[in-house]
C-alpha cells in the first residue's frame, strides 16, 4: 500500500534550526512569510545552545539562545519540524520548490507530553549523552537537554529493550511504541540552507591521543562542563574526577593543517579558547592555564582587547604546535612541543587538555537538491557565487545560505550572515517577474 | 482593582543562584501584600517557564507580574510579551535585576547578594502594585529609508530595500559613489578590482525607481525620530561655492553607512613623511597599479625588494588604538600576492605581529609562504626601526620565529600596513548622537541580539562605521540593516513606548526649565487656559526622566513611574 503523503505550502524553507537558520526565519517571518524550519536533531539551538559563555562579552548563551528560540517556535508564521529529514528539493520553477520531507517517529505523543521527566527516571538503559559530548550519561527514555526546544521527550530506539517501563510511569500517556515515520510534500519558494558546521573528529590525530587518555577533552565537552547546564557542579578531570590545576589548551588541532584535509583557519577557535581560559580562571581561581598557538587571531570587535585581558588574568600564551601528548602519572599528561620563542624542543606536564577541534564543512544539503546542482567550494562548504556583492547567493536562484554552512564564522558574522539571507530571499519572493 | 501579582525568581542555570539565595527570596516575600504567588526557576526566560507563567496569569487572573532575573536590557520585552499572550496589558509586568545588581556585583558575598535581591525583588513588587494597563503610541511610518554612504555596504543596502519595496534616498558626500573601495586593486576572495566591483553594484542600482542617488550631499541636520526623520541636505559639488539649494527629506528609517578612514601615520611613524620609499598600502597599492614596465619603477629607483610592516595604527601598546582591524593582515598578504605575480623577482618581507588570516583567507597565506615571502614576527613592545643609508632603507626587527633573532635587511619600499579608523570628520554621529564603543566606531545595542541596531530607534548601522570589515563582511551587516530598517517601515505604522512625561497644567508655570533639560527636544510652549504652559511631544519623548527634577514646582510626571511609585521602591529599599 502506498503511504500517504501529507501536502503543505509556505513561501521558504529553511534547512536547519541552529542560530543562523533562526535568525533567518525569523526575519523571514517578521517580514510576514511563512516559514518551515526543518531541523534533523531532536531540538533547534544548533550548537549555540549548548556553549556556555560566549565571547567577547562573556553573555551567558542560554541566556540568550533560549528566549530566541522560544520566539520563534511561537511565531505564527513559523512551522518547525525537528527530528525530520529533507530528502529531496526540485526546483519546478521561478520561485517554486518541491520538498520531500520525513518526520521519523519521536515514539512520544509531542502535543501530550509535559516534560515531567518521568519517562527518565523509569528507564533501565543508559548509554552515552551525546548532548553532554559522552561526558555522563542519560536513559533511552529522555528528554534531550534542559534547554531544549521542544522540551519534551523522545525513545532511543536504537537502545531501547522496549521494557515497557516508561510506558507504564508516564502519567499522561503520551508513549507511543506504533509512531511511524511521517512523509511530507511541501511546496516552497524559496530555500535557505543553514546547516551549520561539523567539528573536527580529535580521533584522527593520534598521537593527541584523544580517546586514549580521558583526561585530553575536546573545547565542546569543556563549553558544557563550564555551562550553566553543566553535568558536573564544576569542572572535573574525566580519569579521576579531580579539579584541574594545570590545563592546557592546544589550538587548530585540525586546522591549518594540510595533512589532515583542512587547510584553512577555522576562525572561532583561539576566541573561544580564550574565553574558555578566562571562565576557568573565574571557575578555578588557583589553575594555571596554558594556551598552546600558532598565531592568535582575535580579529573582531573587542576581540583584541579581549585577549590581551587574558593575558592581564595570568593566562600563559606559548607560540608552539604540540608534537605529541603522551601519558604521565597518575592521569597527568605530558605535552611535547617546539617552542618557537627559543627554538627548543620542550616538554611540559598538565592534568588536563583540552583540543581546541577546528570547524569542518557540512555538506549534506549538497545531495538534497535533484534538478539543479548545489555547488561547494574546494572545501565542501556552500559555494556562494559572489561572495562579495551577494553573500548569500547559491549556484542555484531561489537557494541562499545563511552561517557557517558556507565557512567557518562566529556567532555575531552567522547572525549577521542570516540577516544577509533573509533579506536576499525577501527581495527574491518580492520580485514579480 | 485588587492586585493579584506572580513573582519568578530565577536562578540563571546557576549564574545568580550560585551567589543569591534564590528559595530564601521566594520565601521572604511569600505572603507580601497582594503577592498571590511565588516561584523559582532554572531558566525564566526558557520555554518551560513562559508556558508556566501562561497558564499561572490565566488561571490565577493575575493582573501583575515580576520576574526578577537579568537585565531589563536582555529580557524586559521577552516578559512583557508573555504577559501580552496571556492575554494581561504588558505594562502590568515588572523587572527586577539581581544578575547584574546583585549575584553579579557581589560575588565575594553571598548573604549580602541574597539581601539585597530579596530588597530589590520588594522594590519591584512595590511597583507592581501601582501598575496599569497602557496602549502605545501608534504613529505613521514613512515608507522611506535614507542611506547615508555610498560605499559598498550604503550600495548595497539602498539596493535590498529598494528590491524590498520600500523608497531609499541614497546619500553620498563625494561627486561618486564606491567609497573606499575604489582604491583596492583586488578584492579577496575575487579577482575583481575594486572599480569593477563598484561598476557592478552602480549596474544593480542604475535603474531601480525607488532609489534617489544623491552623491555630492551631506546632510546638515537631521530632527523628528522613528517612523518620521526630517533630514536637512546640503550640495557640495562645487567646492568653494555654495550656490546649491538645500533640500529636506522625510524618511521613517535612517541607515547609516558611512564606513571607515584609512590610519594616517604621524610624521616619522616607521620614517613615514621623512624618507622617501615609505608608503601607506593604499598609496603602495596606487603605485603598483600605475606600472606598466618591464620592471618595478619608484621613487627614482628600480624596487627589487618590498617590506610590509603590519598592525601600522592598529593593537597599539601607548596609543589609543587597542582594536585590530581584522582585515588587513590578507589585503597585505593580497597586495604582496598581486607583487609577485607582476614582478616576480622582488623580494618580499612581512613584518607582522601574528598573521591573522582567518578562515578560507589562510588560503592566502599558505601561497604567499609558497611563492617564498619571508615572515617574520616582531615583539609586541618592539617594533622595527627603519634607517636609511646610502639611499637604501635599513630595516632592523627582532623575530620572535627564530628565537628574537634580531635580523637587518635593506628594502627599496617599506608599506606601512595601515589600520581602519572611524571618519574624523563624520557629523551623521552627533546629527544623530549616536553612542560610540571604546574604539569609537558606532556602537550596536547588542552584538549577537542586535547586530545592525543602535540606541536612537529607528537608526541603523551597517559596514565598516560600526567596526572594521572586509568588503563581503561589510554587505553581510548591510543587507542584515536593510532588513532591519525595511521591517521598521514597510508596515506604514509603528507602536512607541507609552512610557512618556506629562504636565500638569495647574501646576506649570512655564519657567522653561524642563524644554532646556529635554535632551530629546521634545518640550515647547502653548497658550492654554489664558497660560503659557509646556506641552510634551508623546512621540518624541524617549520617557528619559530628566525634566522631572528641574521642575521647581512638581508639575511634570512620567507614566509608569511617578513620585508615588519611586517614593514606595524607596521606602521599600531603606527598610
Ligand atoms: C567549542 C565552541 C565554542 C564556541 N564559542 C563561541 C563563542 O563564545 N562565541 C561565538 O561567537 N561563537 C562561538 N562558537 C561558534 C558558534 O558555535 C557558531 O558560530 C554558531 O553556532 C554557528 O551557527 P550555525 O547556525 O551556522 O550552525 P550550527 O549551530 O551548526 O547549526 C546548524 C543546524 O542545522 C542542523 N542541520 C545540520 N544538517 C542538517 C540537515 N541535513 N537537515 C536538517 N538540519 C540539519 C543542525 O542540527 C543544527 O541545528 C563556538 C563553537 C564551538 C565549537
Ligand atoms: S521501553 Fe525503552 S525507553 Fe522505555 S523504559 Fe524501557 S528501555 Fe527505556
Ligand atoms: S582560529 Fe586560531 S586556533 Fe582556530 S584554526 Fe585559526 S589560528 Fe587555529
Ligand atoms: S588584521 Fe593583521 S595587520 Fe591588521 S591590525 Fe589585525 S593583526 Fe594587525
Ligand atoms: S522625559 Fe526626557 S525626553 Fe521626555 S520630555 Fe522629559 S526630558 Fe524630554
Amino acid at each position: 500500500m502506498e503511504k500517504e503523503k501529507i501536502n503543505l505550502f509556505f513561501d521558504a524553507m529553511v534547512i536547519g534550526g541552529g542560530i543562523a537558520g533562526g535568525e533567518s526565519a525569523l526575519n523571514l517571518a517578521n517580514n510576514g512569510y511563512k516559514v518551515i524550519i526543518v531541523e534533523k536533531d531532536l531540538s533547534i539551538g544548533g550548537k549555540m545552545i549548548m556553549l556556555s559563555k560566549v565571547f567577547p562579552t562573556l553573555d551567558c548563551s542560554a541566556c540568550i539562545t533560549t528566549p530566541k528560540v522560544s520566539e520563534i517556535s511561537r511565531h505564527n508564521n513559523i512551522t518547525i519540524f525537528t527530528e525530520s529529514d529533507v530528502n529531496s528539493v526540485v526546483k519546478m520553477g521561478e520561485r517554486h520548490f518541491r520538498a520531500e520531507i520525513t518526520r521519523r517517529p519521536r515514539y512520544v505523543v509531542a502535543e501530550d507530553c509535559t516534560g515531567c521527566q518521568k519517562c527518565e527516571e523509569a528507564c533501565p538503559v543508559i548509554v552515552k549523552d551525546q548532548y553532554q559530548y559522552n561526558l555522563i550519561g542519560r536513559k533511552a527514555a529522555f528528554i534531550p537537554f534542559s534547554i531544549a526546544s521542544p522540551k519534551i521527550a523522545a525513545i532511543d530506539i536504537e537502545n531501547c529493550t522496549l521494557c515497557g517501563a516508561c510506558e507504564k510511569a508516564c502519567p499522561s500517556n503520551c508513549i507511543d511504541f506504533t509512531q511511524k515515520a511521517l512523509d511530507y510534500v511541501i511546496d516552497i519558494k524559496s530555500v535557505v540552507v543553514a546547516t551549520g558546521f561539523k567539528l573536527f573528529d580529535p580521533l584522527k590525530i593520534e598521537r593527541y591521543g584523544f580517546g586514549k587518555f580521558k583526561n585530553v577533552l575536546t573545547s565542546m565537552q569543556m563549553e558544557r562542563q563550564l555551562a550553566p547546564t553543566r553535568p558536573f557542579n564544576t569542572i572535573l578531570r574525566p580519569s579521576d574526577g579531580k579539579v584541574p590545576d594545570k590545563i592546557a589548551y592546544v589550538l587548530c588541532a585540525g586546522s591549518r593543517d594540510d595533512s589532515e584535509g583542512n587547510p584553512i583557519c577555522s576562525q572561532i577557535c583561539c576566541m573561544y579558547s580564550i574565553k574558555q581560559a578566562q571562565l576557568l580562571m573565574g571557575a578555578l581561581p588557583m589553575a594555571d592555564i596554558t594556551i598552546y598557538y600558532i598565531d592568535i587571531r582575535a580579529f573582531g570587535k573587542g576581540y583584541d582587547e579581549f585577549y590581551e585581558q587574558a593575558k592581564g588574568m595570568g593566562v600563559s600564551f606559548i607560540k608552539g604546535k604540540i608534537g605529541k601528548i603522551t601519558k604521565g602519572e597518575r592521569g597527568d599528561l605530558t605535552l611535547r612541543y617546539e617552542d618557537v620563542s627559543t627554538g627548543k624542543i620542550k616538554e611540559a606536564r598538565h592534568d588536563m587538555v583540552v583540543l581546541s577541534v577546528g570547524v569542518l564543512a557540512n555538506d549534506e544539503a549538497v545531495p538534497m537538491f535533484r534538478s539543479n546542482t548545489l555547488l561547494t567550494d574546494p572545501l565542501n562548504y556552500i559555494r556562494q557565487e559572489d561572495p562579495i556583492i551577494s553573500p548569500a547567493k547559491t549556484s542555484i536562484e531561489g537557494v541562499f545560505v545563511s552561517g557557517t554552512a558556507s565557512g567557518p564564522m562566529d556567532i555575531p558574522d552567522s547572525i549577521l550572515s542570516a540577516g544577509a539571507a533573509a533579506s536576499q530571499a525577501t527581495a527574491y519572493l518580492k520580485r514579480i517577474n | 482593582m485588587e492586585k493579584r501579582i506572580g513573582v519568578y525568581i530565577c536562578a540563571c542555570g546557576g549564574n545568580i543562584s550560585d551567589y543569591v539565595d534564590i528559595e530564601k527570596v521566594k520565601e521572604s516575600i511569600t505572603g507580601e501584600n497582594a503577592v498571590l504567588l511565588a516561584k523559582t526557576t532554572m531558566f525564566a526566560c526558557g520555554d518551560a517557564n513562559q508556558k508556566d507563567m501562561d497558564s499561572d496569569i490565566r488561571k490565577n487572573d493575575l493582573n501583575g507580574i515580576v520576574v526578577a532575573s537579568c537585565s531589563p536590557k536582555l529580557h524586559l520585552s521577552t516578559f512583557r510579551a508573555v504577559s501580552e499572550r496571556a492575554g494581561l496589558n504588558k505594562y502590568n509586568y515588572v523587572h527586577a535585576n539581581i544578575r547584574e545588581q546583585a549575584s553579579w556585583a557581589h560575588s565575594d558575598d553571598k548573604p549580602g547578594a541574597t539581601e539585597k535581591a530579596i530588597l530589590l525583588v520588594k522594590a519591584a513588587i512595590a511597583k507592581a502594585r501601582h501598575a496599569s494597563s497602557l496602549e502605545p503610541i501608534k504613529i505613521k511610518s514613512k515608507k522611506s529609508v535614507a542611506v547615508i554612504g555610498a560605499g559598498i555596504a550604503g550600495i548595497k543596502a539602498a539596493q535590498a530595500l529598494s528590491a524590498m519595496g520600500d523608497k531609499v534616498y541614497l546619500i553620498e558626500k563625494e561627486s561618486k559613489i564606491g567609497g573606499n573601495l575604489l582604491n583596492i586593486n583586488r578584492v579577496n576572495p575575487e579577482s575583481e578590482t575594486g572599480e569593477e566591483i563598484v561598476k557592478r553594484l552602480s549596474k544593480e542600482i542604475e535603474n531601480e525607481e525607488n532609489i534617489t542617488l544623491l552623491t555630492g550631499h551631506r546632510i546638515t541636520s537631521g530632527s523628528g525620530n522613528i517612523g518620521d526623520f526630517v533630514l536637512t541636505l546640503k550640495g557640495n559639488n562645487n567646492p568653494g561655492e555654495d550656490n546649491f539649494p538645500e533640500k529636506e527629506i522625510n524618511v521613517g528609517s535612517v541607515l547609516v553607512a558611512t564606513g571607515f578612514e584609512s590610519y594616517s601615520p604621524l610624521t616619522g611613524e616607521y620614517g613615514y613623511g621623512q624618507l622617501p620609499g615609505v608608503v601607506t598600502l593604499a598609496q603602495f597599492n596606487k603605485l603598483l597599479k600605475g606600472q606598466n614596465g618591464m620592471s618595478f619603477v619608484a621613487f627614482g629607483k628600480e624596487v627589487k625588494s618590498v617590506a610590509f610592516i603590519y598592525c601600522v595604527g592598529s593593537r597599539e601598546i601607548k596609543g589609543d588604538n587597542k582594536y585590530c582591524s581584522r582585515y588587513c593582515c590578507s589585503a597585505a598578504i593580497q597586495s604582496a600576492l598581486d607583487l609577485s605575480e607582476r614582478f616576480p623577482d622582488s623580494d618580499i618581507y612581512h613584518l607582522t605581529r601574528g598573521v591573522r588570516s582567518y578562515g578560507k583567507q589562510e588560503l592566502l597565506y599558505k601561497e604567499a609562504n609558497r611563492r617564498g615571502d619571508l615572515f617574520i614576527q616582531f615583539p609586541d613592545k618592539e617594533p622595527p626601526v627603519i634607517e636609511e643609508k646610502d639611499d637604501k632603507i635599513i630595516i632592523k626587527v627582532k623575530d620572535i620565529l627564530s628565537g628574537k633573532r634580531e635580523l637587518e635587511a635593506e628594502t627599496d619600499i617599506v608599506v606601512l600596513v595601515t589600520g581602519m579608523v572611524p571618519v574624523q570628520d563624520d557629523n551623521t554621529g552627533s546629527i544623530f548622537k549616536l553612542p560610540r564603543g571604546r574604539d569609537k566606531f558606532y556602537n550596536e545595542i547588542h552584538m549577537k541580539l542586535r547586530p545592525v541596531e543602535t540606541a536612537i530607534d529607528g537608526v541603523t548601522i551597517a559596514g565598516a562605521c560600526q567596526g572594521p570589515k572586509n568588503a563581503s563582511e561589510s554587505v553581510n551587516s548591510a543587507l542584515a540593516a536593510a532588513a532591519k530598517s525595511h521591517s521598521l517601515v514597510s508596515t506604514g505604522e509603528l507602536e512607541l513606548e507609552p512610557i512618556v512625561a506629562y504636565v500638569d497644567e495647574d501646576k506649570c508655570t512655564w519657567c522653561d526649565e524642563c524644554s532646556k533639560a529635554c535632551p530629546f527636544n521634545a518640550i515647547s510652549v502653548i497658550e492654554m487656559f489664558q497660560k503659557s504652559i509646556a506641552r510634551i511631544n508623546k512621540s518624541t519623548c524617549k520617557g528619559c526622566g530628566m525634566c522631572l527634577p528641574v521642575c521647581p514646582t512638581d508639575a511634570i510626571e512620567l507614566i509608569s513611574f511617578t513620585n508615588k511609585e519611586i517614593e514606595d521602591m524607596i521606602d521599600v529599599l531603606s527598610q
